[in-house]
Parts: structure tokens; sequence; C-alpha cells
């Protein structure tokens, strides 16, 4: 466990070079790229062989006398180590080309400070066993990742979109401590390991709040509101590394409160499973009504943390219906999703930087025609996008089969269990048929087709540090698809652990698993068998370039081209009472019509009921108490005096 | 061995069929209508052929083709055709085919979208909305088989003891299904009511105005792979209707053959008198049969028990 601090150790030195160095700008990124993804390494390095293995290991420090300091490694947290110690080398070297700015040297060094404090404050969060320790990491990677976010902070907008992060993920950290100190009442100790002992009937109300909690920060519906203002505020590696893994610490939290809890109630999978179809489906929606590439991928997010969610929640209710092979499959199949969303996510967002970068927009209205023009970003970016759809052979598939796997299990269930399943496997399939129509919406709009701007025309290919580490996600998205079964294992291992499931044997399963990759080897053998005969059919033909057949039309202009917003309309609408369209139209007027508008855009249903019913009416409350304030420092005191005095006399 | 031949003749059939519905409608209109062999001459004219790309298309456009056929040859692969077993076949296979054959609809939506033209980009919208509906429904078809027979693979569905029967103990169940499955199939294959492959304008198609700026041998793969596609799926229909089962194999395959004959014949008598839905009624049309399905899962809870 000692390697595990060290390597954290380095990965701080990393940070604080950045800071150290900040003023020769090109020696400060490379020292601080090569030092923190080194103390990555050697997390990795010592994570890997720890997960297969199947150890454990414990250690405490005291701090300041007082408190405990408490780490603990089982298997859930050694796999989630993986993704934290994986994406963040992969980002930071995406950084060194992406961070160019030489004017904004001091604002860079200060974001990879910070950046390499997310990442050792998530490697904490995860190994943390006490809740002392817990909230600790937990703060400082929000507060980290806060600054993060506000990297450009001179547009109000992204100070805007910052603030409203810190609120979420403060408003979060204030249900966990809701839920911590009641367990603590009930156990009188801060330790993990109390949370078992206390009371059944305490146990719901205790997982919900920390699941409310865990949620604002993994994005759940309706706490997800953060996201897609966050996230196209933030730099792109940083919201690559964001939604790639820091969003997977409030399922991490879930899962790790849910194992501590050990609850015998099956309300609570069926609570996580719900909420996993609720995000996973308007998630997509909104995903699919969204033309900014980032906004758009931050939702997709949502959906993506919704898939995981029904995973854990079809576990979680094959726990309680004492059905091995639904749990197993489940909490597997949710697993194996949050590792492949770490890197297809990070792999699309750094795709949307380096578009951001080059063709200075991020609506995809305004792109068009990037293929050609940057055919590295284009072709990762497509990659990634067939992954994230969950389509073989690449690695979305195999974490949304292991999950469908484990909801076909569940169909012998009772009535209310069963019926839960078949709507999760449903939910699924929709959820995978509009992520594909989402994602051909990007890649076909983006990168396909006709250049709709002049700066879309003249985007030339970003630089090579970018492409490289793109390039690297992109085959490693095939990789998993095509030859699954070792990283099927490792999510095997990494819920070896859990009591639950630990004695169910999963060889027949890895059978299926070799069948499935040889599936994909067939498919991509057919495929390459038909190219070629493509190839043979063209030889000494005559092959023609023209302009698009128009139907008739001859003088098409990139403007008629298909929106993004015209593809969705359709789809989006379906969903109309929890997806509003607001259109407004100026109408055709007089006989001769002169110039007329219309506009479509499609408001997120949580975050106008959080304005209707919550901000509205409490400013209106808080500026009646604007009296309050009045800026003498003597009162302010006399507040102090008052408050303690209240609090020794009556509690 | 049977099974490569049973795939060889089901690809070698394949063009054959399709031309059954153009016969049956040419008999409605009261017209000779084109010989049976006439997809086969297609074939080969558009293999002879050159093509003519968009300036606009990248390599995208080339790929949606080649891909959209791949992955209909899977599916007649791993499905056990003529109620031969199948060359290819594991307990979870249904799953990896109907999500490849997602990955056909991404690439030939993308290709579509790839030439810049609005026509087929409005096609490509349609297609990923309607066929997002009509996956509602084979899932739920997928769930309903899984709880008849256990199973998550074509070949097992209709083997076995427990296998998928309309004789059997289920049969009032199954026929609900297979209404829902004929919708599917129609909505899949770009057939009226949802689509109309023969209609004058581009604006009013769905799947033809995708592969508008496609030609010469590109063509032909998209065409196969759509008469692929609907062999799978009146061979799917045909094994839930098929009530003749022979011991000879080869007696057998014609009977399912037969029986495939028929659900072509019927396609293109729905095509003969029914026009197309307007467009907002399609997904009403399609989420028809979910709802039956769905029904049927419940009702399965019952009969279960």
């Amino acid at each position: 466990m000692d390697t595990l601090f060290v390597s954290i150790a380095v990965i701080l030195a990393g940070g604080a070079a950045g800071l150290l160095f900040y003023r020769q700008f090109t020696l400060m990124k490379l020292v601080t790229i090569i030092t923190t993804s080194a103390g990555c390494g050697i997390g990795l390095y010592f994570v890997l062989p720890k997960l297969l293995q199947g150890t454990t290991a414990t250690v405490s420090y005291n701090w300041m006398h007082t408190l405990t300091l408490f780490f603990q490694l089982d298997s859930v947290s050694l796999f989630f180590l993986m993704p934290i110690f994986l994406i963040p080398p992969l980002t930071l070297v995406y950084s060194f080309h992406y961070l160019e700015n030489r004017e904004k040297r001091l604002r860079t060094g200060v974001n990879y400070f910070f950046f390499s404090i997310l990442i050792a404050s998530m490697a904490m969060v995860v190994m943390s066993a006490n809740m002392i320790t817990f909230l600790l990491a937990w703060e400082l990677m929000s507060i980290s990742s806060f600054f993060l976010v506000m990297y450009d902070y001179e547009s109000s907008e992204n100070r805007k979109a910052g603030y409203l992060y810190f609120i979420f993920a403060q408003g979060g950290a204030m249900l966990l401590f809701a839920a911590f100190a009641l367990v603590h009442s009930h156990s009188g100790s801060f330790d993990f390991n109390s949370f078992a002992a206390i009371p059944e009937q305490a146990k719901l109300l205790i997982f919900i709040l920390a699941f409310l909690g865990f949620g604002s920060k993994a994005g759940i519906f309706p706490l997800h509101i953060w996201l897609p203002k966050a996230h196209p505020a933030a730099p792109s590696h940083v919201s690559a590394i964001m939604s790639g893994v820091m969003i997977k610490m409030g399922i991490y939290g879930i899962f790790r409160m849910y194992l501590l809890l050990d609850p015998a109630t099956p309300v609570i999978g069926q609570i996580v499973l719900v909420t996993g179809m609720v995000t996973g489906i308007l998630g997509v929606v909104y995903a699919l009504a969204k033309q900014d590439i980032k906004q758009l991928l931050a939702y997709s997010s949502v959906e993506n943390i919704g898939i995981i969610l029904i995973g854990l929640g079809i576990g979680m209710m094959g726990v309680s219906g004492q059905n091995q092979a639904m749990a197993f499959f489940g909490f597997a199949g949710a697993f194996l999703h949050v590792f492949n969303h770490s890197i297809f996510k990070s792999l699309l967002f750094m795709g949307a930087g380096s578009v951001l970068h080059k063709a200075k927009s991020k609506n995809i209205e305004e792109l068009g025609g990037l293929m050609k023009r940057m055919p590295v970003t284009g072709r990762s970016f497509l990659v990634g996008s067939v992954a994230i759809s969950g389509l073989p052979p690449f690695s979305g598939f195999i974490g949304e089969f292991l999950i469908y796997y484990g909801a076909f299990q569940g169909l012998t269930g009772e009535k209310l269990p069963f019926i839960l399943t078949v709507l999760a496997i449903i939910s699924l399939a929709v959820i995978g048929g509009m992520a594909s129509a989402c994602f051909t919406k990007v890649v076909g709009l983006a990168f396909l087709g006709e250049p709709r701007t002049e700066q879309a025309d003249n985007a030339s290919e970003s630089g090579i540090a970018m492409g490289a580490v793109m390039s690297i996600m992109a085959l490693s998205c095939l990789l998993i698809g095509v030859l699954p079964e070792p990283f099927v294992r490792l999510a095997f291992s990494g819920i070896q652990d859990i009591t639950a499931v630990s004695s169910f044997n999963s060889d027949s399963f890895l059978l299926i698993v070799r069948h499935l990759s040889k599936t994909a080897m067939l498919f991509i053998a057919i495929f390459i068998a038909v190219s070629l005969f493509r190839k043979i059919l063209y030889l000494k033909k005559e092959i023609g370039s023209g302009s698009t057949w128009g139907c008739g039309f001859t003088q098409p202009t990139v403007r008629m081209q298909y929106t993004g917003t015209s593809y969705a309309y359709e789809m989006v609408e379906f969903f109309k009472p929890f997806v509003p369209i607001k259109n407004a139209y100026t109408g055709v007027k007089k006989i001769f019509p002169g110039k007329t508008t219309w506009q479509s855009e499609v408001t997120d249903i949580a975050e106008t009921g959080y304005q209707r019913y919550l901000t509205t009416p409490l400013l209106s409350f808080i500026t009646k108490l604007k009296w309050i304030q009045h800026g003498h420092i003597q009162l302010y005191i006399g507040y102090i005096i008052v408050a303690i005095i209240v609090l020794l006399l009556f509690l | 061995m049977e099974s490569v031949l049973a795939f060889c003749f089901a690809v070698a059939i394949a063009p054959l069929l399709p031309a059954v519905i153009q016969k049956t409608k040419a008999y409605f209109a009261g017209k000779q209508g084109p010989p049976l062999l006439i997809n086969y001459y297609t074939m080969i004219k558009l293999f002879k052929k050159g093509s003519v790309y968009s300036t606009s298309t990248s390599f995208v456009f080339k790929l949606g083709p080649v891909v959209g056929f791949s992955t209909s040859l899977m599916m007649l692969l791993y499905f056990p055709m003529a109620e031969v077993a199948p060359i290819f076949s594991f307990h979870g296979d249904v799953l990896i085919l109907f999500y490849l054959m997602g990955l056909g609809r991404f690439f030939t939506i993308l290709a579509a979208l790839d030439t810049a033209s609005p026509f087929e980009g409005m096609g490509a919208a349609r297609e990923a909305f309607f066929s997002t509906l009509a996956e509602m429904t084979i899932f739920a078809i997928l769930i309903l088989f899984f709880k008849l027979t256990g199973s998550l693979s074509f070949y097992e569905f209709f083997s076995g003891d427990q296998a998928i029967d309309l004789m059997g103990e289920y049969s009032a169940l199954l026929i609900l299904v297979v209404v829902g499955l004929y919708v599917v199939m129609l909505t899949e294959n770009s057939r009226v009511p949802v689509d109309d492959p023969a209609t004058h304008l581009e604006l009013t198609m769905i799947h033809e105005a995708m592969i508008l700026d496609h030609s010469g041998p590109d063509l032909a793969l998209i065409e196969m792979g759509a008469w692929f596609k609907l062999l799978f799926y009146s061979g799917f229909l045909a094994r839930l209707i098929d009530p003749f089962h022979a011991e000879n194999v080869i007696v057998n395959g014609l009977l399912f053959y037969a029986v495939v004959t028929f659900i072509y014949i019927s396609i293109g008598v729905v095509e003969s008198i029914t026009a197309r839905y307007k467009m907002p009624q399609v997904p009403k049309f399609i989420l028809t049969p979910f709802i039956l399905v769905f029904f049927v899962i419940i009702l399965s809870m019952g009969v279960m028990q």
C-alpha cells in the first residue's frame, strides 16, 4: 500500500512542478506531464496485480492527534483506481498541445496543480475507509475540480457554470454529511465497518440521503444540471477527466454505501434501477436535443450514468432476490461500463476539444466536413461514437451485454422485480437506439457533409500529442470490443470481494465471452472480405465525381444541409412532456414576405423546475431577510455570541 | 455441411424472393410485372457499372454499403434457415446480432449524412427514429422468448424441449407475437405502410432517400444487404408460424421456403391494398406491436407459474 502513497506523492509533486516552473512554459508542461504520468504509472503498476490476485490491504494514520485517517483497499476500490490512474496521463499528454497559450502561463501551471490534486483526491476517495478520510478526500476532489472548471473565468457564462457546479458539489456533500451523521448517531463510530450494524429501518433513509448526495456528483436525473453547464465551460482535457473519471466517484459512493449498509430491503435496488432508467432515457433524449457538442456529451454522460445505475440496480435486485447470476452480471456489467465509459467519453471530449480548437466552434450547426480536414480527430471520434452507442465490435457493447445478460437472468422473478427487469431491458434497448441516433447526428453533421461556416472550412488537424492520444484510445475501444475476455475478467475481479456474489462460478459465461469475441472477429473478417470484393469490382472502372444529387435542384448551398435540430426534432418531440421544446416563429406576412426567423430551443425540465419551485421562492424569502446583513462588524460578533449561548443552553 | 449448404441456398435465393412481391403487386395492378429473376439481372448490371461519388463525401460514404451488407450477412450466418442448424450459434447471439444490425444502420445513416443532401438527412432522421421504436418490440419479443425457452440464441429458440412452436402450449400468446414481428419486419425493411420503396417523391421516402447517391457496385451491396435482411425477418416469422415439420431435411427446407414465399406474397398484398401512413402516424403504428408483445409478457407471468 505504501507504493500507492508514493504514487500519490509523485502525482502531487508533478502538480507542484507546474506552479514552480510556470515561467518556462514548455519545460513546465513537460515536467508536469511526465512526473504526474509517472505517478499514475506507479499507481497502475501497484493496482493491476493486486486486483487480479484479489488481495486487500489496510493502513491507518493518526492525524492531528484526534482523527484517524484510515485507508483500506478491496477489489472494488482497486477496480475504481484503474480509470483514476489510466485516464489522467492520457489527458495530460493531450493537454500538451491543447494548452498552447503562452500568455496564460501561470493559469496553465495552476490548472496542472489542481489537476494533480484532483487525481490524488479521487484516489484517496476510493481508498478511504472511515468517514473523516472519505469526506476530506471528497471535498478536496470537489474543490479542485471547481477550480479546474473555472479555467476561463473571464466569461461570466463560465463563472456561472462554475458556481452552479460548486452549489451542486457542496449541496451533495451536505447530504453526505447528513447521511454520515445519521450513521454516527446510531453506531457512535466513524469507521465504515460500523455501517452494517445499524438498525435496518434507519438504513433506507441513510441510503436515500447518500444516494442523492452521490447522485449530484454522478449526475442522476434531476441532479444533473451542472454537467451540461460545467463541461462546456471547462477546458476539454478537464471535461474528459471529469466526465470520464470524476463522476464515477459518485457511482463508487453509491455502490460503497450499498455494500457497507448491506441492506435487506429490496426497495433500494428498485430505487436505483428506476433512477437509472429515468436518467438513462432522459439523458439521451436531452443529448439528442442539444447542438453544442460538449453539452451533448455531458448529457450523454448522464445517459451512461443511467446505464451504469441500471446495471447496479439489476445487481442489487439480484442480491435481494437471491438470484446470484443476476447480481453477478449486473454488478460486473456496471463495473465494465464504468471502465469503458471512462475511455470513450474522454476520447469524445478530447475530440470535441480538438474541434473547438481548430474549427472555433462547438455548435454542430456551424461545423461540417471536418472528416476530410481533421482526419485523425474525425476517425477517432467516429470510433468513440460507435463505442458509446454500444455497438459491436467496440467496447461499449461488452458492458451493455453483461448488463443485458444479468437482466435476462432476472426474468424469473416475482411480480414487481419481473416488471422492473422487463422495463430495464426495454430501456436499455431504447437508450441504445437513441444513443446511435444522437451520435450519428454529431458525426454526421459535424464531421461529414460540407462545412457550414468559413471557420469550419479552414480547420486543420490538431497537434500530434492530441492526435496520438485520441488514436490510442480509439484503438483500445476496438481492442476491448474484439478481445473482451481479459477486460471482462478484470470486471469480475473487481466484484470478487462482494460477499453476495463471491461464490458465483462464471466459467460458463467466459465461454460466451469467447463466442462474442469470435463473432466480432468473424464480422471484421467478413467486413474486410467484402471491402476487398468491392475493391475488385471497382478495378478498371470509371469513377466519376460530381455534386450530390439534389433531386432535380441544381443550385445547392451548404446552408441547405439537414440541421441537427431537424434531425432530432421528431425523436425529441416524442418525449414532449418531459422534454419541452420552445419554438418561436415570426411567420410569413404580406404578399411579398420579408425576412422571417424560426427558432427552436429545448429547455431542461429539471432546470426550469428548480427555477420555479426552488430558487425563485428561496430568493424572494432571502431578500426579505436582507436587513440582517448590514455591515456592522460589532453586531455580527453579537450574532455569534448569541448563537453560541443558544446552542450551549438548549442543546 | 448441411448448415453451410442451407446458408448458401439462403444467400442464393434471397434476391429471387423480393421479385415475388413485385409479381404480386403487378398482379393486383393488372400488369404482367418483371421477370422473377429481375433482381439477379439488376445485380449483374450494377456490378458491371462504375460509380459517381459526390465531392462532398468522405470515406464514410463508401463504408456504409460495406458495413450494411456485412451485418445483414451475419444475420444469415447465425439464423437457422430452413430449420437447419446455423453455421454459428451460441447463448446470447441474438443480442450481438441485433446490435450488429444497429451498426449497419449507424453507418447507413452516416453515409446518408455524408452527402450533405437535405433529402438524405431527412431519410436518415426517420430511419434512426423508427428503428429505435422497432427495437423496443424486438427486445420485448426476446424477453418473451427467453421466458418461454430460457435461451438467448436463434437456434435454441426453435430447438430442444421448450422450442417455440405455434402449435405448442403458448400458441394463443404467440399469435400476438406473430403480428408484432410482422409489423417489425415491415418497419425494418422499409415496406408499406411505414415506407414506400416505390414512391415518386424523395421527400416521402425513408430508406430509398438515404441511398439516393449510391450507384454501381455500392448500390448492389446495399440492395443485397436489404434482401438478406428481409429474408432473415421473414425466416424468423416463418419459423414461428411454420406448422409442418418433416423428417427429411430437403422436404423440410422446401416447406420452410414455401412459408417464406407465402410471407413475401402477403407483403405484396399489403403493399397493394394499403397506402403509406402519414409520417406522424408511423410511430403509432410501430408502437402498436410493442404494446401487444408487452401485454403478452404480462400474460406469460400468469401462464408460467
